[in-house]
Formats: structure tokens, sequence, C-alpha cells
């Protein structure tokens, strides 16, 4: 802090501060603690208060009609009886707004047994997408950072950079398309005669979860391939050289070399590529179409957005998110890297 | 352990099209300390890694033993290389280092700390084994490349540059405990290097290179007193060069026309009279003429003095040619030099050579 006044002076200083402190607010406290505390509460409203208030708005249109008929001073007693009528269900009107806000942990506790496997599930594709990424991510990096000339790297770089220009959407459908009924991979397959499209006979492609592996890998191939290249990038050469040199094969170099030293990045391409899978929306949604099980990205949305219950959404993403957090620390822990080689 | 011969049979190496080796006969004795020195771009690395086997030269055979290299790659090859920057591993302790080669010929792990101890003992690193490589100094660090490289047991050791990075004093010491481990093991050295002080003081051979050519190989003392070039005579220590026609020869002697007048100098090669040569004569062989005039007299005037230590550097100029000295520092005996000067050197020392590219063009 006093370093800083003193390198830029008090209102530059104010400025970075101040600047920090928003971002850290709107970026991260407000919106998070704005869905954890949304998690940790229900809304309690009496279960019949809806019938309460269609009856009672019955009642009322009957003694409308009983006092369009009536005459006399039953007239005037008929017209108490509509005013009481209208606030009772202002009354009631007014409750069902306003239903009790009940703290618990029920959002947490009460997931039920179809969601939890579905999360589980997740879980474990996201796991298998990333040990994907990394198996075919990790010799691409290795290439581009050691192996290719300059020009054949820029030339890679660029490879795979340009379809990043597209929207995510797109590169799915994308996949899709490949991968459908009378798609690119079928129609070519029945050229060589393996299948036959005329009889209706096509593999599935769509409904195995490979499917949503592949578009995911392929989605976040990027965010795996640039860590780990650039941890690679900045390994000697030499290093590689020395150990073929000292009698390695191919395979020991990498394994005693090689990766110890892309670990950082390897670690930090897992944890990303990790999250960004376990939280994707549009990959499953789009690739299976609904019919083979749910990504637990999907069934949040419907939390929020079918079933309209918001707090039962805020407690799964919540929930998500820490198993994400886990997973930053398990990555940590498997690649024995701390903090600091990760923010390298 | 037991060196090898190595041996290049018409070695060449050519990158698109640039020569960087042109076609190279050398044999390198089994147990020599063989040095290839050269400036910076002369291709001694090239072919270094050529023998080390990380370069497939372009046309040519190198021979290991008598055995052709041309099918076996570097892991195979009985070389060892140490790199200019050590490329230590930086992940792994001291010992794991030195043993990696021998954990790649898959010995248990026991056995291969043993021989990793035995080789900390030879380079003297005893109590810094569980260290990571990053914690040792400059010095440390190099004994523990020697010693990774020497723990496959390899019948000829490459060093490129390995000392470029060390302080001038460390440098020194380290000269000799290399040639000191290349006596106690046996090994064939060959040692890529650009300090010709290396050179001469480590080798008992050096090959001097030039723009992908070695130019002459031979013993330090013969190198230095006898070199067969113009390069070789202005790369190899400091010379002065005095360019002219030789107008007369004979009796293994010739007398040049030089700018400072006629000069006589050796006449090793035989030139006849007419021809364009240069006379080389090392600064130490000159001296101020006092007292008995010496074959060759010059006269020229005292430009600057420069001390160097135990000698100094005499800087005198005449016509635009300079001319330098090697002075023994006698004190202040020879501190109020200046004006006019006549200098001098025996007609032995003087070496006239066909004229040719200098080191310095």
């Amino acid at each position: 802090m006093t370093e800083l006044v003193r390198s830029y002076g008090r209102p530059l200083t104010a400025i970075f501060i101040g600047l920090t402190t928003l971002w850290i607010l709107g970026m991260i406290l407000v919106p998070q603690l704005f869905m954890a505390e949304r998690s940790f509460w229900v809304e309690e409203k009496p279960n019949d208060i809806s019938l309460k208030i269609d009856r009672a708005y019955a009642d009322l249109s009957t003694m409308k009609f009983d006092l369009a008929r009536a005459e006399g001073p039953g007239k005037d007693e008929i017209a108490g009886r509509i005013e009481a009528k209208k606030r009772e269900i202002a009354g009631l009107e007014e409750q069902e707004k306003q239903p009790r806000k009940v703290y618990t942990m029920r959002n947490y506790t009460r997931m039920s047994a179809l969601h939890f496997q579905i999360f589980l599930r997740t879980i474990f594709y996201a796991a298998m997408v990333t040990v994907l990424a990394l198996v075919v991510c990790y010799p691409v990096a290795y290439a581009i950072a050691q192996v290719a000339t300059p020009r054949r790297a820029a030339f890679l770089m660029l490879g795979l950079i340009i379809p990043y220009a597209i929207n995510e959407l797109l590169r799915v459908y994308a996949w899709l398309m490949i991968l459908d009924y009378q798609g690119v991979l079928n129609t070519m397959l029945d050229w060589i005669g393996v299948t036959d499209l005329a009889t209706q006979q096509w593999i599935p492609f769509l409904q195995s979860p490979g499917a949503v592996f592949v578009a995911m890998v392929y989605a976040y191939i990027l965010f795996m391939v640039f860590p780990i290249y650039n941890t690679l990038e900045t390994l000697d050469k030499n290093q590689v050289e020395a150990a073929r040199d000292l009698g390695a094969s191919t395979w020991r170099i990498h394994w005693r070399v090689v990766i110890p030293y892309a670990k950082p990045g390897m670690a930090v391409g897992c944890i990303m590529t990790f999250m960004l899978s376990a939280g994707s929306y549009s990959v499953p949604q789009i690739m299976t179409r609904g019919t083979s099980g749910d990504w637990f990205s999907q069934t949040i949305y419907r939390q929020f957005f079918e079933s309209n219950n918001w707090n039962n959404g805020a407690a799964y993403a919540f929930t998500l998110l820490i198993v994400c957090t886990l997973f930053i620390f398990l990555m940590m822990l498997v690649f024995r890297v701390g903090v600091r080689d990760i923010a390298r | 352990m037991h060196g090898k011969d190595v041996e290049l049979q018409g070695v060449s190496m050519v990158f698109g099209d640039v020569v960087a080796v042109a076609p190279t006969d050398l044999t390198i004795r089994a147990g020599e300390f063989f040095s290839i020195l050269g400036p910076s771009g002369c291709g001694k690395t090239t072919i270094l890694r050529m023998i080390s086997g990380f370069l497939t030269p372009s046309a040519g055979r190198i021979l290991i033993g008598g055995e052709d290299m041309g099918d076996i790659g570097p892991n195979r090859r009985p070389t060892a290389l140490i790199f200019q920057n050590l490329a230590l591993f930086p992940l792994m302790s001291v010992w794991e280092n030195i043993a990696f080669g021998l954990e790649a010929r898959g010995m248990p792990k026991k056995a291969r700390r043993e021989r990793a101890m035995e080789l900390i003992d030879l380079v003297a690193l005893r109590g810094h084994e569980e260290k990571r490589t990053g914690d040792l100094s400059g010095g440390q660090r190099q004994r523990v490349a020697i010693a990774r490289a020497l723990a496959v047991e390899p019948a000829v050791l490459l060093l490129d540059e390995p000392l470029s990075a060390l302080d001038a004093k460390l440098r020194q010491h380290m000269r000799a405990e290399l040639k000191a481990i290349q006596r106690k093991t046996g090994v064939t050295f060959i040692y890529i290097t650009h300090d010709q002080g290396e050179a001469l003081t480590m080798s008992d051979r050096i090959a001097v290179m030039n723009k992908g050519a070695v130019e002459q190989v031979a013993a330090s003392d013969r190198l230095y007193d006898d070199p067969q070039t113009p390069f070789v005579a202005t790369f190899v220590g400091e010379q002065n060069v005095f360019a002219g026609r030789v107008i007369e020869a004979e009796a293994g002697f010739a007398l040049l026309d030089t700018p400072f007048g006629p000069l006589r100098g050796r006449n090793r090669d035989g030139l006849a009279a007419g021809a364009s040569a240069v006379l080389c004569v090392r600064p130490e062989r000159m001296q101020l003429v006092n007292g008995a005039l010496p074959d060759n007299v010059i006269s020229a005037d005292v430009e600057r003095r420069d001390l160097e230590g135990p000698f100094v550097n005499l800087f005198l100029k005449r016509n635009e040619e300079s001319i330098v000295l090697h002075l023994p520092n006698r004190g202040a005996a020879g501190r109020e030099l200046s004006g006019e000067q006549q200098i001098g050197f025996s007609a032995d020392d003087g070496l006239v050579l066909t004229s040719g590219r200098l080191a310095r063009d």
C-alpha cells in the first residue's frame, strides 16, 4: 500500500484500489453472496392459499350477482358483505405475494435421488472430459512448444485459435452435424459401406455420452492447450536433448523431464476444463437434444426458469461451485503445485 | 572407463544453402583431450552435435571406436554431451540428476544411488546430493553436469563451452579440474570453445576452425609458434601482421617489403620472390632496441601504454599502421616511455605466410 503510494502518488493509488475493490465486489462478492443467501431460505406459504383466493373470488361474483337482483334494505347488506369479501381477498393476496421467509438447509439436504444422480454423473463426465482433453492437448502443446519450427508453430497456433473466432454454439452445432443421423460421419460410413442410410441403418453417435465428450473437448481444447503450451514453451530444449543423450527413451524423457515441468500448466488446464465442462449448459443441451441424461447445469437451469424455484437453483449452483473449488485443491494436490505455481 | 577414438570422414553439414561445415576429415585419438577452437558461427558446435548424434551429417561418416554411427541415435551412442547451459534437470535432486543416465539404463535405485555417490565424491560434491540444482553455485552446477555425463561411462565426452558461464577465477580452477578428471578417467574429451586460453591450457591437440573448415590441427605449442594460415596465426594469441611482397628468399628466410621497410622472417612454406605474403610476429617476441641491433629494426611512435599486470601493452604507430609490444612490467623503469622508439625482433620470431584471411577481418 505504502509502496503503491510511493510509486504512483495518492490519486492514482486511490483509483487502483477503488477499481480493484469495485471489481472484487461486483464480480465476485455480491453475486456469490446473493446466490449463497438465496440458497439458505425457502418461501413458506400455506398450501391452500391459492384455493382460498379462488374460492373468495367465486363468492364475490355470486355476491355481485345477488347485488344486481336485490332491492330495498337487503341491497345495502349485500354491498357491505362485498366490501368485507374484498378486504379478505386483499389480505389473502398480500399473504401470497409476501410469503414467509424461512432460513433452512432444506435446499441442500432435500436434493432428489434423481438430481443427485445427475449431479454425480456430471462430475464424473466433467472429469472424463478433462482427462480426455489432457490426453489430447498435451501432445499438441508439446508439438507446438518444442518440436515445430517457429513457422509451423505459428500455423498450428492459428489453426487452434481461428475456430475460436466462431461462436461456441456454432462450433457445437458443427459437431452435431458431423455426428447426426445423415450427418457427415454417417454419410461417409455409408459411402464406404459400413452403414446403409437407405435402409435406415446408421450409428447413433449422438445417443452416447461420447458425443457430448467430443464436442466438449473440442469446445474447451484451447483452455487446456494454452496453459500447457505456456509452461512448455519455457522448457529448455537442451533438457530434452540432455535426457536423450543420457540414453533415455522418449517415454522416460516425458515422464521424468517434460511432464514434471509442465505440471503447473497441466493443473491450470485441468481446472479450467473441468470447471467449464461441469458448468457447461449449451453443449449438452445441443448435443443430446434432451434425449440422453441431463447435465447438472441443465437441472439448475430448470430450477430457475421452469420450476421457478430460485432458492433451490441457487443451492444447486452453490453445490457445484463448492465441488469445483474442491477440484482445484485436488488438482493442486495431484500435480503437487502451489497457488504460486498456478499463478505463474 | 576407456576412451575411444573418433573419426570424421568427409563429414559436412549443409542447412538449406548455408554450408555450416565443409567436408572435413578429423581423427581424434582415444583418451585424448581434443579441443575445437574457433569464433562463433564457425561450425564447431555443429560438429559436436553431429558427433553426439543430434544432427545427421549431409555427407560423410562418423566412426567412434571404429564403428559407424550412421544409424545410431544420440541415446545409443557411447558419447555424453555437456551443454553450454549445462541443462541440468531443475526438478530433480543432485544425485537424481547424476543417476538419470543409469535410470534410463534400468539400473535399480539402490545401485544407481551408490554409483551416483561415487561420482559425487569424484567431483567433490559430498553433502550436496539431496539439494536441487538451483540451490548450487555455478561451479557446483558445473560439477554436477560433469558427473551426470560421466555416470553413463561414455567413451567420448563432448563439452560445448561448458565454462563460459563462470567467472574468470572459477574458470581457471575448473580448467585444472577438467584436465584432472580427464586424466583420471581416460575418457576422450572433445572440447568446444572460442576461448583460446582454455584450449591452449587444457588440450593435447587443438583443431582451429574458420567458416566451417578446419584450418589446422596441432598441439598447443605448434599451434602457437607454427600456425599454418594467417587466420590461425591471428586467431590464436595476438599477432603483429606486416603485409607485403617477398623481395628475396634464401636459406629458410624471406625478406619482405612492408610499410615499415624490409623485414626478415622464417620462410617455412618456401615462398618465392614476388609472392604476396604477411609477416607475423608475436607482441612478446618484440623488444625495444638498446645496444645490439636485432635482425629487424622498426621505428615507430609510442601511442599508448596499457598495464595488464605482469606485462605492459605498448602501442606504437607509424604511417597509420600500428604495432603492439608485450613488455615485462619492470616497475617505474618503463613508465615514461614516449616519442619515437626503435623496436626490433629476431628473424626466427617472424613467420612469413601466404596472404590470406586474418581473424580480425
